[in-house]
């Protein structure tokens, strides 16, 4: 059976663009114009994966991601524009999966999706442990890190900003998420904590740390585990 | 009813006077009694001379004349030989008493003057203050009701009242519209057509009993104010009712003046904007679109006769089309809302050299054969900035010089105590002179080669340098080429530093 994707988009010809080329690709996908229609949808059967456009005719798509995150784990991708900034920020700490900043290639889009897919595959079984990407190699379980076979030495919080990264491979973590996860919940504001942290990273990890490969900055965002 | 409770006070006050004087005198008349056996008649009159002096100092000289009196008759009618009659037995003893009455009289009147003299300095030094509490209260008021309720609190304070102050309408110079009883209404309305003040003392309609005072000087009244009770001796007081009036008017002035000179701001501001826009439309939006279209229909109507290489290369020229088309709009829309006042920096502790790893990242897919070489030093300090609108700044300079030169760039970073600054250099025809200014505004680009330019690019890297304090500049580079230079300045203090 093929995958269903719900594309939430009220502009029709970006709308039938997206419906086009995702059924090219073999998924099986409904389109909703506003929220209200999204959340019929949603109550009759939530679908795999859906694609959330930030400014919707009858309101914010915020209130859909915390309405969805109290039962299902769908992956939620959103698609937002230069302006809508704090609102996709806002999204992303809300439980969406990712985004996307118009205009957008189909290629990218499609890059998002797997990857979206394949965290809800293993959220469900067991969570991501290891990576593995070039020659770098990150085992969790084992606190292992290594470069071209070599072990590196990192800190316990340089550890833990690399262990939250590898859980989330391939999608974006808000800077207010990893601040929340690695110093706790009242350190969100100190975004100084991890342009620091982040550059002993860089540093210890890429082969050109101003130009990084795997750690890779998502402006105003947050960061990106580069993956397969 | 400020009056009536007055004169209530005056009436309890000589009331109390007077019974002062008779206490004084009993007292006076006591002691010398006690000491009889032991003092002379000299003594005793001094006694009498003291509560004289006293009375004369405390009291008013009605008061006080009438204690010296009461004391020469005591001291004749107690003391004086023979004891018990008024009568005066020696010339010596008749001179004591005229002399007890003229130093009583004297001393009455010189503390009366004093007490007046002081009283006036009190008065002087509370309307300093007040002068000086006005003048601080309206440095902070903008709106014209605001330094209006001000002023009149001031002249309350100030004058008994009832005082009004009130402002002519901008539009028709008629009195804002209050409920005034007629001949008021008049005053104000002819004290700001004269400019000058009217009522007691200043030999304009004297017969008023206020004093009107416009605001302001000939040609710019902008109000007027009445003030009550006016005495035409008080030229004290009128002039501090016109140093109050004064000083309101030139806050309303000045106010007045703000008013209009941020509006004139505004206007300009928009009007710039509007063809900034227009400009953008026409500029940098037709020309993309119209190879869009010229591709787009193309392919639509000659797909069979193209080669599958000639649909590629319409395909690849719509797709780089709409991608140039997006950063164009990206440019303009971000220039108008860094220029529009209305957009505030989202600022936060940024690390230089993530942004430049993430411009790099996105401008690497355009720069295939690596011509861009960066040069970061590790451990930059952090900068307090936008970190979306600095990759914009960095990105417009480097796609700027993939775009117009061949050669090698480079993209340098250099640490200063004071500042961050990122040199972007190119091999490019470099930028006259003459031009070095005229690149930086919107739509001035110097080159008429046709070659396409993001014509907001420049005009929104220095918006964005600017908004962060810093500045953008270019200069000719030695050899050829130009330098664009962005200077970022560092925020004190730095978050510390120090790290597990």
């Amino acid at each position: 059976m093929s995958l269903q994707v719900m594309v939430v988009e009220d502009d029709r010809e970006i709308r039938s663009l997206l419906q086009s080329s995702l059924s090219v690709e073999g998924f099986a996908v409904q389109t909703a114009v506003s929220l209200s229609e999204a959340y019929a949808l949603l109550k009759h059967k939530p679908p795999d994966l859906i694609v959330l456009d930030l400014g919707l005719p009858d309101g914010d798509g915020l209130q859909l991601v915390r309405e969805l995150r109290k039962q299902h784990s769908t992956p939620v991708i959103v698609v937002s524009a230069r302006h809508q900034e704090a609102q996709k920020i806002e999204l992303l700490d809300a439980g969406a999966d990712d985004y996307l900043t118009k205009p957008f290639s189909v290629d990218e889009l499609l890059a998002r999706m797997r990857v979206a897919l394949r965290h809800r595959g293993t959220s469900l079984a067991a969570a991501v442990t290891t990576h593995n990407l070039e020659d770098l190699r990150v085992d969790l379980a084992a606190h292992l890190v290594e470069r071209d076979g070599e072990a590196l030495h990192l800190t316990p919080t340089e550890f833990k900003l690399l262990a939250r990264l590898v859980r989330s491979a391939g999608r974006v973590v808000t800077h207010r998420q990893m601040l929340a996860d690695v110093w706790g919940p009242e350190f969100t504001e100190h975004t100084h904590y991890l342009r620091l942290y982040m550059a002993q990273l860089r540093a210890k990890i890429e082969r050109d740390p101003t130009e990084p490969r795997r750690l890779l900055t998502e402006t105003g965002v947050g960061y990106r585990l580069a993956d397969a | 009813m400020v009056h009536d409770s007055r004169v209530q006070e005056q009436g309890a006050h000589s009331l109390r006077g007077w019974l002062a004087v008779a206490l004084l005198l009993a007292t006076a008349t006591l002691c010398g009694a006690l000491l009889d056996p032991f003092v002379t008649l000299t003594s005793q009159a001094m006694l009498y001379v003291l509560v004289v002096v006293i009375a004369a100092y405390r009291l008013d000289w009605v008061q006080s004349a009438l204690c010296a009196v009461g004391a020469v008759t005591a001291l004749n009618f107690f003391f004086v030989p023979p004891r018990w009659t008024f009568d005066v037995e020696s010339q010596e003893h008749f001179i004591a008493l005229v002399v007890m009455l003229v130093v009583a009289l004297v001393i009455s009147h010189l503390a009366a003057s004093l007490r007046r003299e002081s009283r006036h300095a009190a008065l002087n030094e509370q309307r300093a203050r007040q002068l000086q509490a006005l003048a601080s209260s309206l440095a902070f008021a903008s709106a014209p009701q605001e330094i209006v309720a001000l002023g009149q609190h001031a002249l309350d304070a100030a004058f008994d009242g009832p005082n009004s102050l009130l402002l002519k309408n901008e539009t028709d110079s008629s009195l804002s519209d209050v409920d005034l009883p007629d001949g008021v209404r008049d005053g104000l309305r002819c004290c700001m057509v004269e400019c000058a003040v009217l009522g007691p003392g200043t030999g304009r309609w004297p017969g008023l009993n206020a004093w009107y005072l416009p605001l302001g000087d000939k040609g710019h009244v902008l109000g007027a104010a009445r003030v009550w009770p006016a005495l035409a001796e008080d030229s004290d007081g009128r002039e501090h009712a016109q140093a109050l009036c004064s000083l309101l008017a030139q806050t309303l002035w000045r106010a007045r003046l703000a008013a209009s000179m941020h509006a004139a701001q505004i206007e300009a501001q928009r009007q710039q904007l509007q063809s900034t826009f227009l400009a953008a439309v026409s500029h940098d939006l037709r020309t993309p679109l119209a190879a869009i279209v010229g591709a787009a229909s193309s392919l639509q109507t000659q797909r069979e006769k193209l080669s599958p290489s000639e649909q590629d290369r319409l395909l690849g020229s719509i797709a780089s089309e709409a991608s140039y088309l997006s950063t164009v709009t990206e440019n303009t829309l971000q220039l108008v809302r860094l220029t529009s006042l209305q957009k505030e920096l989202k600022r936060d502790w940024e690390s230089l050299e993530e942004i430049v790893g993430a411009v790099l990242a996105r401008v690497r897919q355009r720069d295939t054969a690596r011509r861009i070489k960066s040069r970061v030093p590790p451990g930059l300090p952090l900068l307090k900035a936008d970190p979306v609108m600095l990759a914009q700044l960095i990105g417009n300079l480097l796609d700027n010089a993939l775009k117009y030169s061949e050669g090698e760039i480079d993209l340098i970073v250099n640490a200063f105590p004071q500042a961050l600054v990122i040199s972007v250099k190119d091999r490019g025809p470099g930028i006259a002179p003459a031009e070095q200014d005229l690149i930086f505004e919107p739509y001035r680009r110097s080159d008429q080669s046709g070659q396409r330019g993001a014509g907001l690019g420049l005009a929104l890297c220095r918006a964005i340098a600017i908004a962060h304090g810093g500045s953008l500049t270019v200069r000719r580079r030695g050899g050829g080429g130009s330098c664009f230079i962005a200077t970022l300045p560092l925020q004190e203090p730095q978050p510390e530093r120090e790290l597990a």
